[in-house]
């Protein structure tokens, strides 16, 4: 447990009426620092907000954008729902893994670059759409796609 | 009330009553896997689909509450056709294996199958692959695959219970049922889930691969473990007791079982099983054995007369064998000297006696002496069942301890050990001073001015003062220890204006049933032979069911007491302790092989039925008195049998009377020495009496507990360690682990119990504790 | 094309996320308005005579929704559904990122009317930008004193806390959303009780969408009878739609409820790209039954597209053109359904997985006859019999398809190959 959790979990309790509603805060907040939420985090977790283990690791696994095991620094999400498949993200996915030499689902060897699906991402206009790290960006087209591995991303 | 049809027949159930419940009251049977009435809907499944007239899709019926003129239909095609869908689902995940699953014969997967599926299944494409065959404790063994996520067993464990042990992991088609990082459930309640599985997901591990539901036999019985006497099915296969399951009585109980109740059951088996009999050391018939014991008791009678023959027996036999070992005592011997091993100091007026009833009607529990979670389990479910039915139900724990825990939380009043009833007083005192009544206690307790503990304030004494006296309901759990607590309670009982019930958490199983047949459950009584045996006295000593050295507070008066004896006649399922004490033991018959009644802690009386027969020589103890009294050439008829059940014959002893004021002196508060530690005893159902195998892993390591500052002071880290005691017999070895609700200076340890010493040191003792490697310095 | 914009109306000024450009532009006048001309229960009146109803998908009543509310003194809350994750649909996200004002003044008017004082946000896990410009609003809005202790000296206070999911298309079903703002999982509960009833944290709950409270600005400014005066009657003022799929300006576009899905598509939205025709538009988020090219001329509203067959829904509007498989279509929207199913129910969970499999495997040319059948009697096993609406949210499109394209998926049956090509992706890569 890192010394600041026990604020950061004070801060998250105090917005709320109830200390359950800290929860998915605080594990957004500790994620986005330990880039996933090991067993022990977990753990450090419901101890912090007084909720049983099981409570939590169960509350983590059903939210997609909790990782249990370790992902890349850098995350790349392509949506592949309708409108961005009718737009050709299949074919950007597969461009991506052939980039990266990985399938979707893995992250590259060097722990640097997970590439992940996407459902919709409510980003339909920019179809095809991803985000790196939470960050949109779209329409990517093949020319475009190495931003994603690379260029900064803002929004 | 609400009325409505169901299948064309009129029903009127209460407001609020779900239609699944009104259907089941009429005999009808809807399909369920996710509800149960004790969780509550859920909606789940979707089995229970049902047709309700004006409505235009169907609608579950575990989750729809009845209406006022609501027309219900629980078949038809439309509804088959649903449950045929929802059953079709469930299959295309599942592994189809029912040729090797335990639960075939008894599946509710397989039998709606039957009733609703189709003949073939259309599921061409590649199943989930899931977790199988893992162990989530040493009883249980999971199998995700079978699992149709009704989610019974984790709405169980985290909603009823209250202890977070198995979890939804995951989500949509890949959410398994899981236990928290593979670590194993530790619950006294884990084995419910067993029976709560609806499929073959949840299965018991001692039971595995045993036997197919069509080749056994069941039979309704009783857990002999406590005085909660939990009604259970047990099953039976050529002659072995092979699983013991919850039985719900509608009404009355959901059928819980603690896992001691559950897994328990292998005491008939275990290696130490006496199979034969033995004189002086030696093996021999049963034949001999009577022929031997018949003469001694002739001889004893002839030569120092009926009343230097005595009868120590355990409490945990049949009423019927308690009625045939008390007129054996009468009427073939003529000795009145009958007493029960685990008599507690204290006693319950029959008068002043609750029923689980209460429980579900109090408004405030009390806890006295000991947290029920550990003597008697399924009375800590009940109060957790009532406070999540009440959530204002007020939670109270007096002791030397911290008697509440998290599942039902309330306020702690740690006291000094064994004075009970002096803070009781005390509380009263507060709000009740001038009344005659408390005069009287005061009169009987002296000192009024008990010590606590921890953050507790004089405030906080006279808020409990006045929740015992102005509570609507009141019911008290208590563990017998502090005879003077009977005072408070029957004070208690004068004060208040509503309705006081006391369950006692004390005694052998079924010591209530022992006194309806007329064996009296008298700490006096017990301590008057074990006296006059010391005193030489006592010839004759037949043990059955008993065993003293581990029941008897104080081990080496004990072993004084069976030393000082001629001859000492024990009759049980295993050898007692220390054997060499015994002239002859020879081997008994016990539950599960003798049919009988039980009384529980309520007074209710149920019946267990046998369902095998007892192993080797063993026998009904009824078959040894007959031969005894036959070699003393006495009759000894008991026909017609006695009937725990005819009212007109009555409890067989007159309910002990208490005088208002108890002449025992209270003792004296031990001088406390620095780093010592005060010995507090407490029952713990899972170590309480009959060896299991089954249960060996999960026996505590560390049977002791102590606070944290003490652990640390004297040297014990996680998960426990090894203390000396210093009693005087040396130094006494006890294996301790920390537990935050004891304060500094206590020590707890469970009684009767091997690798406890506690009746070797004395509860209530203050004894030095000593780190063991001081000792081997020395 | 001459149309004054209200929803959308400040789309084109820079920085109108910030608030001196969003007051430079009447933001907040409404809220003046609100405050000190109008009792709370008038508001509620207001919005009963507008017609207003809910933009999440399912179109009903917010004022109706507001007036279940118990008067028994407890505490209310408002909660905003921001987790906006219907496939089609991203009307929600741009008023968020780019004019958060709006949505926090609508809020605050919505609150004094429905007598909340703590009101959440509860955004997506995936809409990080969206939160952060949320909360930095909101911090704004606090130093105007739009929010807080006795806004405008009205004596009303509110505040206004902005939620974070975490990756869930079933916290958009408001039970389920309530249960993930309480720091579950996000399943949905069982009703009754009604969030009305019995909502966050057990209390009194108004659940609204973020479209629905950002018509409340625009709705006190102008009054009820302006906002009948556009739509229909029983579809009365604005909508925005959101158009994507194979269009050439794919974005939001605000209309006034009952104009020509044709138009929406032609004349907004560029027409169909490459020149192509409409084969299927899907017109209000992926759970709704698809209307085909005969159907362009249907108007937006509700009951219209209602009786064309299919639903108005969230307004995310799918175009699909005519070079594109309907069995691919199908089967990538099955699979959103079944990554998105909760897993409590057997129907959702089980149905959703097997359905999507059969139509994967038939896009892939392995298809027989009899899966057509098993299709059909799939989406009878699961339509009506699912604990939440999601299930039946999953077959819209498939049992859609198949009733207007049945040729289509009957070839891919009989010739064991996609007639289109399978132009749209390779579904078997999975």
């Amino acid at each position: 447990m890192k010394p600041e959790w026990e604020l950061w979990a004070q801060e998250a309790k105090a917005e709320f009426p109830k200390a359950n509603s800290a929860l998915l805060p605080l594990l957004h907040r500790i994620q986005s620092e330990e880039h996933y939420l090991s067993e022990d985090t977990i753990r450090d977790v419901a101890v912090l907000l007084k909720l049983p283990v099981p409570y939590v690791e169960s509350v983590a696994s059903f939210y997609s954008l909790y990782y249990k095991n370790p992902v890349g620094k850098r995350i790349i999400h392509v949506c592949v729902g309708l409108s961005c498949a009718l737009n050709g993200s299949d074919e950007l996915m597969h461009h991506l893994e052939g980039k990266l030499g990985i399938q979707e689902g893995q992250t590259t060897p060097d722990g640097e670059v997970s590439l992940l699906e996407a459902e919709c991402l409510a980003a339909c206009n920019l179809a095809p759409v991803a985000q790196v790290n939470l960050r949109f960006v779209g329409p990517v087209t093949e020319d475009t796609a190495d931003q994603l591995l690379t260029g900064e991303v803002k929004s | 009330m609400i009325r409505l049809t169901i299948d064309d027949r009129e029903i009127t159930v209460p407001e609020g009553t779900m239609v699944v419940d009104a259907a089941q009251e009429l005999g009808i049977d809807v399909p369920i896997y996710c509800y149960h009435q004790a969780l509550g809907p859920l909606g789940a499944c979707r089995i229970c689909l049902v047709q309700v007239e004006k409505m235009p899709k169907l609608v579950t019926a575990c989750t729809t509450a009845v209406q006022e003129g609501m027309v219900v239909h629980t078949r038809g095609a439309a509804v088959d056709k649903g449950r045929q869908g929802v059953l079709e689902f469930l299959l295309i995940n599942h592994p189809l294996d029912c040729p090797v699953c335990d639960k075939g014969g008894e599946c509710f997967l397989q039998d709606y199958t039957f009733q609703y599926g189709s003949a073939a299944g259309r599921y061409d494409e590649p199943k989930i692959h899931k977790l199988k065959d893992a162990a989530i404790n040493e009883f249980i063994i999971i199998d995700q695959e079978r699992c149709v996520l009704c989610q019974r067993c984790v709405r169980f464990m985290g909603e009823y219970v209250g202890e977070e042990q198995l979890l939804l992991e995951g989500r949509g088609v890949e959410t398994v049922v899981s236990t928290v990082g593979h670590q194993a459930m530790d619950s006294q309640f884990s084995g419910n889930v067993i029976d709560l599985c609806p499929v073959g997901a949840l299965l018991s591990i001692p039971y595995r691969y045993k036997a197919r539901p069509w080749n056994l036999e069941r039979e309704e019985s009783v857990c002999p473990h406590c005085p909660v006497g939990c009604t259970t099915s047990v099953t039976s296969r050529e002659g072995h007791v092979i699983r013991v399951e919850g039985r719900p009585i509608p009404g009355h109980n959901w059928g819980w079982l603690c896992d001691r109740g559950r897994f328990g059951y292998d005491f008939g088996y275990v290696e130490d099983r006496l199979l034969n009999a033995w004189i002086d050391g030696e093996m021999t018939s049963a034949a001999e054995s009577t022929r031997t014991i018949g003469s001694w008791l002739n001889d004893t009678l002839e030569q120092h007369g009926r009343d230097s023959v005595a009868f120590l027996v355990g409490g945990q036999q049949t009423m019927e064998e308690a009625y045939q070992i008390r007129r054996f005592a009468d009427e073939v011997v003529g000795t009145s000297k009958v007493a029960v091993s685990r008599s507690v100091k204290g006693y319950l007026p029959t008068g002043l006696n609750g029923t689980f009833e209460d429980l579900d009607r109090a408004d405030t529990i009390v806890y006295l002496g000991q947290d029920p979670y550990d003597a008697v389990p399924v009375v800590h479910l009940k109060v957790r069942d009532r406070h999540l039915d009440n959530p204002g139900l007020k939670v109270i724990g007096v002791g030397a301890y911290d008697l509440t825990r998290s599942t039902v939380p309330g306020d702690a009043f740690v006291i000094e050990p064994g004075e009970e009833a002096a803070f009781l007083a005390y509380a009263l005192a507060k709000v009740a001073a001038s009344d005659p009544i408390i005069a009287r206690l005061g009169a009987e307790l002296g000192d009024f001015s008990p010590t606590f503990k921890g953050s507790t304030s004089e405030q906080d004494v006279e808020r409990l003062g006045h929740q015992l006296l102005e509570s609507e309901h009141l019911v008290l759990l208590w563990d017998g220890k502090d005879p003077h607590v009977e005072s408070v309670l029957l004070a208690l009982r004068g004060l208040r204006e509503d309705v006081t019930a006391v369950l006692p958490t004390f005694g052998p199983s079924n010591w209530r049933g022992f006194e309806r047949a007329g064996i009296a459950v008298d700490y006096d009584r017990l301590e008057a032979i074990v006296e006059e045996a010391i005193q030489g006295k006592i010839h004759l000593l037949f043990s059955i069911g008993a065993d003293l050295l581990r029941d008897y507070p104080d081990r080496e008066r004990a072993k004084a007491a069976l030393a000082a004896i001629d001859r000492v006649v024990s009759v049980g399922l295993f050898f007692p302790e220390q054997r060499e004490l015994y002239h002859a033991v020879v081997p008994g018959a016990g539950w599960s092989e003798v049919d009988g009644t039980y009384t529980n802690m309520e007074g209710r009386m149920q019946v267990a039925k046998a369902t095998v027969q007892p192993p080797g020589q063993s026998r009904p103890v009824r078959t040894y008195l007959g031969s005894w009294a036959h070699a003393l050439k006495k009759s000894f008829v008991l026909e017609p049998e006695w009937d725990p059940f005819d009212n007109n014959a009555g409890d067989l002893i007159a309910s002990v009377v208490l005088p208002e004021v108890r002449s025992v002196p209270r003792p004296a508060r031990p001088a406390m020495k620095d780093g010592a530690l005060r010995l507090v005893g407490t029952a713990l159902v899972m170590e309480n009496g009959m060896p299991s195998e089954i249960l060996q892993p999960r026996m505590p390591r560390y049977p002791g507990r102590i606070s944290l500052a003490d652990a640390r002071r004297l040297g014990i880290g996680e998960p426990g360690g090894e203390l000396g005691l210093r009693g005087q017999q040396g130094v006494i070895s006890v294996m301790v682990a920390v537990d935050e609700r004891i304060p500094q200076g206590v020590l707890v340890l469970p009684y009767g119990v091997v690798g406890s010493p506690l009746n070797q040191l004395g509860d209530g003792a203050v004894v030095e504790a000593v780190s063991l490697e001081e000792v081997s310095l020395r | 094309m001459t149309q004054t914009f209200y929803l959308l109306r400040n789309k084109a000024v820079p920085d109108i996320d910030r608030i001196e450009v969003y007051e430079a532009n009447q933001g907040y006048q409404a809220l003046r308005k609100a405050l000190k001309e109008y009792e709370p229960k008038a508001l509620v009146e207001m919005v009963k005579a507008s017609g207003l109803r809910g933009r999440g998908g399912a179109g009903f009543p917010t004022g109706m929704k507001w007036s279940f509310l118990p008067d028994d003194g407890r505490p209310r809350y408002l909660v905003v559904n921001s987790d906006e994750a219907e496939p089609g649909t991203f009307k929600d996200r741009e008023l968020i990122e780019k004019n958060p004002h709006l949505l926090i003044e609508g809020m605050i008017i919505s609150s004094y009317a429905t007598g909340a004082r703590e009101a959440y946000i509860y955004c997506r896990g995936e809409f990080l930008f969206g939160s952060e410009q949320l909360k930095r609003a909101v911090a704004e809005a606090y130093q105007r004193g739009y929010l807080g202790e006795n806004i405008l000296d009205s004596g009303f206070s509110l505040d206004i806390k902005v939620y974070r999911g975490a990756g869930a298309y079933i916290c958009g079903e408001e039970s389920a959303l309530l249960e993930s703002l309480e720091g579950k999982r996000g399943n949905p509960r069982l009703k009754p009780p009604f969030p009305a009833v019995a909502g966050l944290y057990g209390m009194p709950t108004v659940v609204n969408n973020v479209e629905t409270i950002c018509n409340l600005p625009p709705l006190v400014e102008n009054g009820p009878e302006w906002y009948r005066s556009m739509g229909t009657e029983k579809s009365p003022g604005l909508k925005i739609m959101s158009v994507s799929g194979h269009v050439n300006r794919p974005g939001n576009y605000e209309i006034p409820l009952a104009t020509p899905l044709r138009t929406l598509i032609e004349e907004y939205a560029g027409g169909v790209k490459g020149g192509r025709q409409v084969k299927a538009v899907i017109p209000g988020g992926s759970s709704v039954p698809v209307m085909t090219r005969d159907q362009l001329d249907t108007p937006l509203d509700y009951e219209s597209i209602l009786a064309a067959g299919s639903m108005l829904g969230s307004g995310g509007c799918i175009v699909i053109d005519d070079q594109t498989c309907m069995v691919a279509v199908s089967a990538r929207l099955l699979k959103f359904y079944r990554e998105e199913s909760c897993g409590k129910c057997t129907p959702c969970r089980e149905g959703t997985f097997w359905m999507t499999d059969v139509l994967e495997r038939m896009e892939a040319g392995e298809g027989t006859q009899r899966d057509l059948d098993l299709i059909r009697d799939m989406a009878d096993n699961i339509a009506g019999k699912c604990f939440c609406p999601l299930g039946d949210a999953a077959l819209g499109v498939v049992v859609s398809a198949m009733k207007y394209f049945p040729d289509e998926f009957e070839a891919h049956v009989t010739e064991h190959t996609c007639p289109m090509g399978a132009r749209l992706y390779d579904t078997v890569n999975h």
